[in-house]
């Protein structure tokens, strides 16, 4: 039963939980389906769940031991109360019921006694009374004897009202009796006719009834006195009461019964006892008494008055005595009365109690015949029954009280009833109460731990999330920087590979590709650790001054070839205003705009990309503004733009020291959807996915960008820009040093009477130089084109010596801007005319640049040639240039600090001249080796590449800034020159590779030089690269040196082959110890006095190389030439390419020697020799 | 002929191998041509006049007492160029360590390197001269020598 129940139990719980999962699960998804993963989510609802099924178990289980609680309780307290006073009243009741019933008993027991008595006490007299009277021999004394019976007995009687009769019967059938009518209070004296008794003394005493010849007599007596006031009446024998007889007492004991009378009608108790003679032989006469007992009926009917209920007397045979109604007790018929049975009683509830007793027991009594009966119905209603038995002599009694329970346990029942009913009550609804409680109170409970639940697992969902967010972050900065140690090391390994001269020439294309392809790759981890880094929040921003200008010059250089390569311009543009030192990170600054003009120009195929840079403060509005309306239609835009964010600059300008710099990058490429302006800068997110295929990318670089920008306290954005390309502005706050006041270094141009003029090819570099140029007061001139420039040429110098001017008008008419300017030239005192020539504008496809050279050179007299010129200018005609003396050449792109410089040299020159003017002849030597000695600090210091600029020396190099910080070293005439370089070069890069071998810098720096250098080896291999080369070598090993000068035989050089150092020397200086020399190592005996190049053991006996090479240096001191000297060591280590330089030489080569690597080193060495003879 | 020729390869292969020669030589071999037909034979028995006569000196030179470390370096050092010309790569490498024991003064190493050093150098040259009487027979035979297939 019970696990049924359970089974039961557990089903309904399951149900409920699933409603209740339901219900969550709907609420849950309401709430949360926005952004929770479903794994989470199912995580939460399965708590949810079992937090439901839970919190519901307990909710039942507390209810449950509630309804018990209180049930028990109630059932209790209702027990309690209701058995106690059950029980008291029962005991109460049983004690009253039994008292009830002793009263009656007693009474009659009392009437028993004194009816005893009285019979007793009439024997004793009756004795007395015969025995005075002995013998009775006459009727006298007869008469006097009954004279005094019956005074005797009435005493007796009168004493005893309650006396119903008292009757002497003699022997002789003689009988006095005193008879009291209870009904109307007559006191009759009957006796019989004496005379009678006399003869028929003997049959009487046989049997009275049978003497029907006596008479009976009555008198009506005076109740008080006896007194007869009646006259005797003769009366019927039936009329007469009952008159105990011997019959009665047959064995001469008194005996009992209860008679009926005629004149009562309730029963009588009669008692009849003998009166013996004096002998005590025979019995004289019976006396015999009888009462009623209608008293005890009247004392039942007090006490059942007093107490409800019902009560009654029956003999032992069920014959009623005595009822506490006023019910007859006897049958009324019509000859003699008789005894009622109380099952025949006219009162219902006596009948029906002795029906149920006589049902209940039939006549199987208990022992004593008492009987207590609490509970037995009768009709309607419930009563007690109790029975007592009374035993008399002769005269057994039973006496039964009913007493409607109501009457006792009425109160109680109903008390107990209501108890109960309001226990009841009040435990339901306490149950009820509780329930709702219990309900209420677990539901907040459950809601609460609910959303607890729900709380902890989105506390720890974030908390995964932010873990394996940083976990991210550190794994990439972790493996990007253990990904670039192994790609520095392939990088590094790749470069000692390339410089292996090796390699064939597609092994060492494969190698560049493999480097690229590394490098590459390396920038790319480069830039996952950037971001990692910045979203680690690892990125510290260095704090150092650095000078923002130059940085950016730097990295337009850079760009420049690139831009060149794609036929794009790329233009820095700088106001003035720009402070010159700043302090941040130049670093991270360098790294923001070279990933965003890398960008440009990833999409820019044609037009130009601008750098715009400003600085922002109240002064330079107007200056600016002025700048930009003039200069560009979009000038406005970006004035408007200055407006928004003026309030903002003030507020960072009250900063100390802290400004804010503008800047703009602006391309013409295919420009950006709007719609994407915002998120190209998040990580990994391109404007065109197609790109990635076209440009390749990661799309990391402008959210490195921005990161940045905004780590330097700045913004980026892209802003709506007139025509096609992208424009994004951006600015970043950065300090100004204190002591840097004065900042801005302003040249002021305006007083030199220079006229610039500018024959570039790029739009737009040229109109915002020259518009720049015009700001600061130097007339400019422009032209796009070869034709432009010698119009204007012409125009300038012809018009200005020929009085004609009108007529050249006429021919070549000039725009109306242009005439006004020549009018403001002509006006100019003394000028000075700059001629800035894009070496672009030389036909160089054909042979026509050098007429177009030499038109111009009939200028050269009359104005400062300044040539701009592209890395990959051809050296022809460079060499060209210098040959004409055109010495000052710039590299492109032209910005605004070269152009300083240009202004600044071509015044100083100016200078110069005028000084020489005055001074003469002056040492003119001196005074370039003073340029020179300036320009050297310029470069080095510089760091960048304004290279040789105005400067009278012969040389030009270009040391160009590149990614690989390779400097290629151009050829030129002069060996000292070259030399000073090298340690020039030296300087600049720090690892030791520039070094290992020239030809490394002709072949790292770049692929196209790379492919051009082994071409021109190749192209020479057919005729023999080294044709004509003289070369010494000094080795004193014979294999190797008959095995050098076999290669070098091959290669078409012809070798002298000396034994140590100091035939080496001498050979050089004279040529006996050559002579002697030749004879040995089988050589052709050289004509040639001068050697180009000498080959150099390191370890010689006698002299070895390092001494031979100082010899050598030393010698050519005060001469300008300058013999390369290629070392040939065994030694590979870099204390000895030290050693090498230290003493003068040029290169070296290690042992064993690799052909290609010589040929090549030669080559690099000798080739400006071929190339100038 | 085959037989020889496939012989010659076979033998110089293994040379190249075995690392008693390296790539030096084989340039070495492309040197040689008309103009120089017996170059390699040339340079080698220079290389081989050469070896000796350091080893002598080499081998004299550590008999001496006090042993002159520098001057046995310095012999060490020239034959580890001349050797490297060649391509005698096994010679050059016992050189280099030869050096690393003379700069490190050790006398023992040094004889036990020394010893080492003629082995291997005997070793080559039997090797060589086995090659170059194959070349002979060949080119007794009539044939133009292609030294590498």
């Amino acid at each position: 039963m019970a696990t049924k129940c359970m089974h039961v139990f557990d089903r309904l719980l399951l149900w409920f939980a699933t409603c209740w999962k339901k219900n969550s699960t709907l609420t849950g998804r309401r709430k949360f389906h926005k952004d929770v993963e479903k794994e989470d989510f199912q995580y939460s609802t399965t708590q949810c769940l079992s937090s439901y099924y839970s919190v519901f178990v307990v909710r039942l289980a507390i209810m449950v031991m509630l309804a018990i609680l209180i049930g028990l309780l109630t059932i209790l307290t209702w027990h309690f109360t209701k058995i106690y006073t059950t029980k008291s009243l029962n005991s109460l009741a049983y004690d009253l019921r039994y008292e009830l019933l002793q009263r009656p008993i007693l009474r009659m027991w009392n009437i028993l006694n004194s009816t005893a008595e009285i019979t007793t006490a009439q024997v004793k007299l009756s004795e007395y009374v015969i025995r005075s009277h002995g013998n009775l021999a006459t009727q006298a004394e007869q008469v006097e004897m009954y004279e005094s019976m019956r005074a005797v007995t009435w005493a007796l009687f009168a004493s005893r009202k309650a006396l119903n009769s008292i009757t002497v019967k003699y022997r002789n059938g003689f009988v006095q009796a005193f008879h009291r009518d209870l009904k109307d209070n007559n006191i009759f004296y009957i006796y019989t006719d004496l005379s009678y008794h006399e003869t028929n003394s003997f049959a009487a005493h046989e049997d009275t009834h049978s003497n029907k010849s006596a008479i009976w007599y009555r008198e009506q007596l005076d109740p008080v006195n006896g007194e007869k006031i009646g006259k005797a009446m003769k009366i019927a024998p039936e009329d007469s009461i009952s008159i105990a007889g011997l019959s009665q007492v047959p064995d001469g004991v008194a005996s009992w019964h209860v008679s009926v009378g005629k004149f009562t009608d309730s029963p009588l108790l009669s008692a009849a006892l003998p009166v013996w003679d004096s002998s005590n032989k025979s019995i004289v006469a019976v006396v015999g008494v009888t009462t009623a007992l209608y008293s005890v009926g009247q004392l039942m009917k007090e006490l059942v008055d007093k107490h409800s209920g019902h009560m009654y007397l029956t003999s032992q045979e069920g014959y009623l005595l005595a009822t506490s109604t006023n019910d007859p007790l006897l049958t009324n018929s019509t000859k003699k009365p008789k005894l009622k049975m109380a099952v025949d009683c006219d009162n219902e509830v006596i009948r029906e109690g002795a029906m149920w007793l006589k049902k209940t027991y039939e006549n199987n009594f208990p022992p004593s015949h008492e009987v207590h009966e609490e509970n037995a119905r009768l009709g309607h209603q419930q009563y007690y029954i109790d029975s007592f038995f009374l035993i008399l002599k002769k005269l057994p009694l039973v006496g039964v009280i009913i007493i409607p329970r109501k009457h006792i346990m009425g109160q109680a029942d109903e008390r107990a009833f209501k108890t109960l009913v309001i226990l009841i009550s009040a435990s339901l609804c306490i149950i009820v109460i509780g329930c709702v409680c219990i309900l209420i109170l677990t539901n907040g409970v459950s809601k609460e731990m609910n959303l607890r639940a729900e709380l902890i697992s989105h506390l720890e969902a974030r908390r995964k999330a932010e873990a394996s967010s940083n976990y991210k972050s550190q794994f990439l900065a972790n493996m990007s920087h253990e990904l670039r140690t192994p790609m520095a090391a392939v990088i590094g390994l790749l470069d000692i590979l390339l410089s292996d001269d090796r390699l064939t020439n597609e092994q060492c294309a494969t190698v560049t590709q493999i480097r690229k392809c590394s490098t590459a790759l390396l920038h790319l981890l480069n830039n996952i650790l950037d971001i990692s880094k910045v979203e680690s929040g690892k990125l510290v921003l260095e704090e150092a001054e650095f000078d923002f200008g130059r940085e950016l010059e730097g990295l337009v250089d850079m760009f420049s070839v690139q831009c060149i390569n794609h036929n794009v311009e790329i233009i820095l543009d700088l106001s003035d205003d720009m402070p010159k030192l700043v302090r941040g990170d130049s670093a991270r600054v360098v790294q923001i705009f070279a990933n965003l003009i890398n960008n440009s120009i990833k999409f820019t195929l044609s037009g130009h990309i601008i750098l715009r840079g400003w600085c922002e403060n109240p002064n330079s509005y107007g200056d600016s503004e002025n700048f930009t309306l003039e200069q560009k239609p979009f000038g406005c835009s970006r004035k408007t733009k200055m407006k928004q964010h003026e309030n903002h600059s003030k507020k960072a300008s009250n900063i100390d020291n802290k400004m804010i710099l503008w800047f703009e990058v602006d391309d013409t490429g295919c420009g950006i959807d709007p719609s994407k302006w915002d998120s190209v800068f998040e990580s990994f997110e391109q404007a065109d996915l197609s790109t990635t295929r076209l440009h390749g990318g990661t799309g990391l670089g402008l959210c490195i960008v921005r990161s940045l920008v905004n780590k330097m306290g700045g913004e980026i954005k892209i802003v709506k820009k007139e025509g096609p390309g992208t424009l994004m502005r951006l600015y970043m706050q950065l300090t100004a040093p204190v002591d840097a006041t004065e900042q801005h270094c302003q040249v002021d141009f305006a007083n030199n009477n220079l006229m610039v003029l500018l024959a570039l090819h790029g739009n737009m570099s040229r109109l915002i130089t020259s518009k720049w140029l015009q700001k600061n007061g130097v007339l400019t001139m422009e032209a796009s084109e070869w034709n432009g420039l010698t119009q204007i040429l012409k125009e300038l110098f012809e018009a200005k010596t020929s009085t004609h001017n009108n007529d050249f008008d006429t021919h070549f008419p000039a725009p109306e801007g242009l005439n006004s300017k020549f009018i403001s030239i002509q006006e100019l005192p003394n000028p000075t005319f700059v001629i800035v020539v894009d070496i672009d504008l030389l036909d160089l496809s054909t042979d026509i640049w050098k007429e177009q050279l030499n038109f111009l050179h009939k200028y050269y007299a009359r104005a400062k040639f300044v040539w701009l010129q592209n890395h990959d200018s051809s050296n022809t005609v460079k060499t060209e240039l210098r040959k004409k003396g055109h010495i000052l050449t710039v590299n492109k792109p032209l910005y605004k600090a070269k152009m300083i410089h240009i202004l600044e040299d071509v015044i100083k020159e100016r200078n110069v001249e005028v000084q020489k003017k005055n001074m003469k002849e002056d040492d003119l030597h001196e005074s370039l080796e003073i340029e020179y000695t300036h320009h050297c600090d310029v470069a080095s210091s510089d760091g960048s590449d304004i290279s040789e600029i105005g400067s009278s020396n012969l040389v030009t190099a270009n040391g160009e800034k590149q990614r690989e910080e390779v400097v290629r070293i151009n050829p030129s005439s002069l060996y000292q020159k070259s030399n000073c370089l090298l340690g020039l070069s030296n300087g600049y890069m720090e690892h030791k590779e520039a070094f290992i071998s020239t030809r490394a810098k002709g072949e790292d720096s770049k692929g196209g030089e790379t492919s051009r250098v082994s071409g021109s080896s190749k192209a020479m291999n057919g005729k023999k690269s080294l044709e004509g080369l003289r070369i010494l070598l000094a080795e004193d090993t014979a294999v190797i040196q008959r095995v050098a000068t076999i290669m070098l035989e091959k290669m078409g050089a012809t070798v002298v082959a000396v034994g140590d150092g100091q035939q080496a020397v001498d050979a050089l200086n004279g040529m006996p110890g050559v002579e002697r020399n030749t004879i040995t190592s089988q050589t052709e005996i050289l004509s040639f006095p001068s050697y180009d190049l000498i080959l150099m053991d390191c370890q010689m006996p006698k002299m070895d190389g390092y001494e031979a090479t100082k010899e050598i240096r030393k010698s050519e001191i005060g001469t300008s030439f300058h013999i390369p000297i290629v070392a040939l060591t065994a030694h590979a280590m870099s204390c000895d390419e030290a050693k090498c330089l230290e003493v003068g030489m040029d290169a070296y080569l290690t042992k064993p020697i690799d052909f290609k690597l010589m040929e090549s080193t030669i080559l690099s060495l000798t080739k400006r020799e071929t190339l100038t003879s | 002929m085959d037989h020889l020729h496939r012989k010659l390869r076979d033998h110089e292969a293994a040379m190249f191998q075995q690392g008693y020669l390296d790539d030096q030589f084989s340039q070495l071999q492309k040197l040689q041509d008309d103009t120089s037909p017996d170059f390699v034979i040339e340079v080698m028995t220079m290389f081989f006049d050469d070896s000796e006569k350091l080893l002598n000196n080499m081998s004299r030179a550590l008999e001496q007492v006090p042993v002159n470390f520098k001057q046995i370096d310095a012999h060490a050092h020239q034959q580890k160029g001349s050797s490297a010309s060649v391509g005698a790569a096994r010679v050059k490498n016992v050189c280099g360590t030869f050096r690393n024991f003379c700069e490190a003064q050790n006398l023992e190493g040094c004889v036990r390197c020394l010893q080492q050093l003629q082995q291997e150098y005997s070793l080559l040259k039997n090797n060589l001269k086995y090659l170059f009487k194959l070349q002979q027979e060949i080119k007794t035979a009539g044939r133009s020598i292609h030294t590498r297939g």
